[in-house]
């Protein structure tokens, strides 16, 4: 493997890398905006020029492999004046219109030029005037006045979503990225060209004017759209709540992950938020004379339990039944397993959803699969049919039935659960099975608890508490605690860590960054 | 002063495109040769010890640029003829081909021959309407010939030969921007390494020459290389095909020795500068070059005496300027050249032909301000030996040479709003 | 725009010989491109389609060839199309003078069609090659150069008179290709 020198620092690395890549490997930033990893190299920004010793001009690092003995400068005054002058270059047509831009705060334009720029202009001439603020698809907004022509994100339409919508028009400095006449950006992938736009050409239609950058905070998130478990960055607006009509969540931004979504996520992910501030049940509630009434946590946990109790001892576990979800966290799953399997012996526990069809899928990112922890549910044994479960609900077979998160909107699924004798739903959002329950309690979604989800292929990978549950709702691990001190049982799993500690055996900082594949469940997935 | 004619001896004889015609005068014979008497690697060696060097205008000793190609890729190799004459003030390639076709037809095949190319496209540029057509006319007669196809002069040897007409881009002259057009994209240079020779059309090794490269070979092989070199001067052998334009007597085409001097091309050639003005600046290699004052001007027309002069001989494009044109508006048309030409892939060039352009226009409007030239001097800086291709460098390189050898005129534009020409 | 494109058979075979020249497809976009340009007059989005379609070829990819070059016409433009040299050598021998008059002439401006539907025209900034007859222009596929105010009529007198049989006075200057007989399109 080569060694070379980097500003007086050696690196070895593979052969065949990159001068920029040796870089990396030493903590060394080479100011970059046509390079991305995920694309092919352009090698056309000009930004990444470095000095190598006995080469006559300098060269770009993003494509110069590196060669035994190199001795790079990213630091001289020659590339330093290289950097600076190809910024200035970027900068003359640019408008500068920072105010007005949502990309601000988070632009390589700004970024940079604040560390490196010429501060002094130097341009006298008129700027030219292109398209802004053009609506080319269902998510991006496209202000050519801005491009600084990188071809992210063309690239990112050939070589990654194959859709090729974006190309480069004209020649010279008449070039602009643009859509072929009256057609649209809309492929299922259509958002990773804001993410990747390194300036304020690309940007988000949902997230636009909604918030500045600078304000939001960030936690590294699973998406919850499909099996695939890509890894994301939950952006929420935590100091001004006023804004955007209190919804917390403003944008979710992939994390990379090169074993699960590398870049890159769906739109159908990207969007699929709006759940987390939307229909949520934010109380719980009980029957009264017919109709969910808000309650307290109290009365509401004691007539559950008391429910419980009162069917075991009459008609014993056969007459309790159970239907978690795929959505719930392994945390919650396993100490449902705990608390009604273990504890409780009840044998009937199921998961699936008897009505649920398999959604889009494609042979990239998206799985026809639409829940995030499938092979969670299956891992813990939950392979009771959920379908028997509520018929033996209908005809009193099973007295009470404990559901959670599902939405049995069909007709037939009503159907049984209105001739069931007690049902009590646990969920995060309004429902119709909510709505024929005799009491609901509000749990938590993702982004308010802790806790790892299975993907499709058996990886446990990590999700962050992004803020607190919505009004009274709690999260899963708290809920099955307060149920079972209720219930009187020794409980030590108060938060998400120790539930996962009990079924794997190890804190969460023991995974992987990437997720752990593990061998938990059999291959009849899918 | 007799010169030899290795190239326009048929200049203004069109019996000599008639392929019986050519073979008649000792046409295909340098094929023949080659293709019946010698191995691959004899033409090979037999070019590089002629110093035939790229006319397109780079200057790049063409048998080494051969010798590159690997044999054992398992990948056909090609040739790309660079038909794609553009470099502003060069002709001399469109009387090759409207007048000589078959010449370049055997320089095709010796090439080929020697490289173990099957496959040469011509990349003409696209206005080259009635070139084309005279080419395509050779093609078709060659074939008809047995002079290609699958057994090229009756040897054992195929080759194809196909026309591709460009469709207006001064890039595509660049080498690898010629190879993306080829392959029906648009003409952005690609990133070197790795070099056309390696990786080039389709993938595949592939030799890129311009055609009055290609039509001396036919003479190189009848002659031999030291017959050639001995034409020229120093590792720089034959003649070559200087395009004269601009403020002389007589612009034309003139098939000079290398290293002639410039004042013989200009006053003996040329019959002297137009109207009798005085000569203010000459362009040795087309509009890419830096201009020479007055002063500098007694050079030789050769690559390394031009590279002496902070100048280079490009495309042999000699550019004429008498005392009458004003060095701010040739810069102005220059880089109005270079902007349009731009192909728009790299910062620099895309930003900085530009810019510069619009600068040139202010001053040439009157709007000029002294620190412009500054500017402008400074921009060149950041625009040389920072772009993909050589077209950066190449303007960066010409604007420079006009704002730093006529500054006064510059200034004089500024402060008064207009030229000191009448 | 216009109606659906398609080649005529004659050059539906001509874009299929064209095709066999290729190990791939895609490189037959300038060739196809300028059969096309040459069939309809003009390449539409239509054309851009069928073209995508022939060569396999994502439509954006052939948008991105049709505007990166000047030669194809993406709107019509007169029976006569001129492009006079602005280029530098041109420049030096009086091409300012020459655009003067030929936009006095013309009536419209550079990129227009004139009312008649004769002509159109436009002063290009890149060289056409023919230095040696500065000032020129090329007028559909010929040069004319040595262009003066008063030659200029002429040619343009001459072309719009009578297509079928240019004046040879007026075709001095040009190329010395002439006196072949020469197919119409060489290469698509």
């Amino acid at each position: 493997m080569p060694i070379i020198t980097i500003d007086q620092r050696e690196v070895q690395v593979e052969p065949g890398s990159t001068v920029m890549q040796a870089a990396e490997e030493l903590g060394v930033h080479i100011p970059r905006y046509c390079y991305h990893p995920g694309l092919s190299t352009a090698g056309s920004c000009r930004m990444c020029l470095v000095e190598i010793e006995k080469m006559p001009k300098l060269a770009i690092s993003c494509h110069t492999q590196v060669q035994e003995g190199m001795q790079v400068h990213t630091l001289s005054e020659q590339v330093a004046r290289a950097r600076r002058t190809m910024l200035e270059f970027l900068l003359i047509d640019h408008p500068l219109d920072c105010p007005v831009c949502d990309q601000a705060g988070e632009c390589d334009l700004q970024n940079y030029y604040m560390e490196i720029g010429q501060h002094e202009s130097r341009f006298l001439e008129d700027k030219p005037k292109s398209k802004k603020a053009s609506v080319i698809g269902p998510h991006v907004i496209l202000d050519q006045e801005r491009c600084i022509l990188c071809t992210r994100c063309t690239r990112f339409c050939k070589e990654i979503s194959k859709t090729d919508e974006l190309g480069v028009f004209n020649r010279g400095n008449q070039s602009v990225i643009d859509l072929f006449p009256g057609r649209l950006l809309d492929n299922p992938y259509s958002g990773n060209v804001i993410d990747i736009c390194p300036v304020g050409a690309l940007t988000e239609r949902e997230f636009r004017f909604q918030c500045r950058v600078w304000y939001l905070r960030q936690q590294n998130s699973i998406c919850t759209g499909c099996s695939r478990g890509c890894n994301i960055s939950l952006h929420h607006n935590a100091s001004r709540p006023h804004k955007a009509g209190g919804k917390r969540v403003q944008r979710l931004k992939p994390r990379f992950n090169p074993e699960v979504n590398q870049w890159w996520i769906c739109d159908e992910g990207r969007f699929g938020y709006e759940f987390i501030d939307q229909n949520r049940i934010e109380h719980p509630h009980r029957r009264v004379n017919g109709e969910l009434e808000t309650a307290g946590w109290d009365p509401v946990l004691e007539e559950i339990t008391t429910s419980l109790e009162t069917a075991l001892k009459t008609f014993g576990s056969q007459s309790i039944g159970v239907i978690t979800s795929p959505q719930l966290s392994n945390e919650t799953l396993h100490l449902i397993r705990k608390l009604f399997g273990e504890l409780m012996g009840i044998e009937q526990i199921g998961h699936h959803n008897p009505w649920e069809r398999e959604g889009f899928h494609d042979d990239f990112l998206i799985r026809a699969d639409k829940n995030p922890n499938r092979r969670g549910a299956q891992a813990m044994g939950f392979d009771y049919d959920s379908q028997s479960l509520l018929e033996k609900a209908a005809s009193g077979e099973i007295k009470v039935l404990y559901i959670f998160q599902h939405d049995f909107k069909e007709d037939e699924a009503a159907a049984l659960l209105e001739q069931a004798d007690y049902v009590i739903f646990q969920g995060s959002n309004w429902t119709r099975t909510a709505d024929f329950s005799n009491v609901v309690l509000p749990s938590a979604t993702h982004s308010e608890e802790e806790g790892t989800f299975t993907n499709f292929e058996g990886r446990i990978q990590h999700f962050e508490q992004a803020f607190l549950p919505l009004s009274d709702s709690k999260s899963g691990v708290e809920i099955m605690a307060l149920l079972a001190e209720r219930l009187h049982h020794e409980w030590p799993y108060t938060d998400p860590e120790k539930a996962f500690m009990d079924w794997l055996g190890k804190p969460y900082n023991e995974l992987n960054d990437f997720g752990e594949l593990i061998e938990i469940a059999p291959d009849n997935i899918e | 002063m007799p010169t030899e004619k290795l190239l326009s001896e048929h200049f203004s004889n069109p019996e000599a495109r008639k392929v019986a015609w050519y073979r008649s005068h000792g046409g295909y014979e340098g094929a023949l040769k080659a293709l019946g008497e010698m191995q691959p690697q004899e033409v090979v060696d037999e070019v590089i010890n002629s110093n035939l060097r790229g006319l397109g205008g780079a200057g790049f000793p063409t048998g080494r640029k051969w010798s590159f190609v690997p044999h054992d890729t398992g990948k056909p190799i090609y040739l790309a003829v660079n038909a794609d004459e553009s470099e502003p003030g060069t002709f001399k390639d469109r009387y090759l081909l409207e007048w000589d076709p078959h010449r370049l037809l055997e320089g095709i095949i010796i090439c080929a021959y020697a490289v173990g190319i099957h496959t040469a496209y011509i990349y003409i540029r696209g206005e080259y309407v009635r070139p084309a057509e005279i080419l395509q006319k050779a093609i078709e007669e060659a074939y008809q010939e047995g002079i290609l196809g699958k057994s090229v002069l009756g040897k054992d040897f195929s080759l194809d030969v196909h026309l591709h007409r460009g469709a207006g881009a001064y890039i595509c002259g660049e080498e690898t921007g010629l190879l993306e057009s080829l392959e029906g994209k648009k003409g952005w240079p690609r990133l070197k390494p790795p070099f056309p020779a390696i990786v080039g059309l389709f993938g595949s090794p592939t030799v890129i020459n311009n055609v009055e490269t290609l039509s001396h070979l036919p003479k190189i092989m009848v002659n031999g290389s030291q017959w050639f070199s001995r034409i020229g001067c120093e590792r720089n052998g034959g003649t070559r095909l200087f395009a004269l334009s601009g403020s002389v007597k007589k612009p034309g085409v003139y098939e000079l020795p290398l290293g002639t001097s410039l004042h013989t091309l200009i006053y003996q050639h040329g019959g002297g500068i137009l109207n009798d003005k005085a000569l203010k600046a000459v362009i040795p290699g087309g509009a890419s070059a830096a201009v020479l004052t007055q002063e500098e001007s007694d050079i030789q027309l050769d690559f390394d005496s031009c590279i002496k002069a902070k100048s280079m001989l490009g495309s042999g494009a000699v550019i004429v300027m008498d005392e009458d044109i004003c060095m701010v508006k040739a810069a102005h048309n220059i880089m109005r050249f270079f902007a349009h030409e731009s192909c728009g892939q790299c910062t620099p060039c895309r930003k900085g032909t530009a810019w510069v352009y619009r600068i040139l226009d202010r001053i040439v409007e009157g709007e000029g301000t002294l620190d412009d030239i500054g500017y402008l001097l400074e921009i060149s800086d950041s625009m040389s030996g920072t772009s993909i291709c050589a077209l950066c460098d190449g303007a960066a390189m010409s604007f420079r040479s006009y704002v730093q050898k006529f500054t006064a005129e510059f200034e004089y534009h500024i402060r008064h709003g207009k030229c000191d020409i009448n | 725009m216009s109606a659906k494109f398609e080649f005529d058979p004659e050059n539906l075979e001509r874009f299929q010989e064209i095709l066999g020249r290729y190990p791939k497809k895609r490189a037959a976009m300038l060739p196809t491109l300028h059969l096309a340009h040459h069939q309809l007059g003009l390449i539409s989005p239509e054309v851009e389609q069928y073209v995508a379609q022939l060569l396999e070829v994502p439509l954006v990819d052939v948008h991105e060839v049709l505007t990166f070059y000047t030669l194809f016409f993406r709107r019509p433009m007169g029976r006569h199309h001129i492009r006079l040299c602005m280029s530098i050598s041109c420049w030096i021998r009086g091409a300012g003078q020459i655009k003067d008059s030929l936009a006095r002439t013309m009536g419209v401006p550079s990129g227009e069609i004139t009312p008649d539907g004769n002509f159109s025209w436009e002063a290009v900034p890149d060289c056409l090659g023919a230095c040696e007859m500065a000032p020129m222009m090329q007028l559909d596929k010929d040069y004319h150069g040595n262009l003066t105010p008063n030659e200029l009529e002429h040619i343009l007198t001459d072309v719009s008179g009578n297509d079928s049989s240019p004046d040879p006075e007026t075709l001095r200057n040009a190329q010395p290709q002439r006196d072949t007989s020469t197919t119409d399109q060489p290469n698509e």
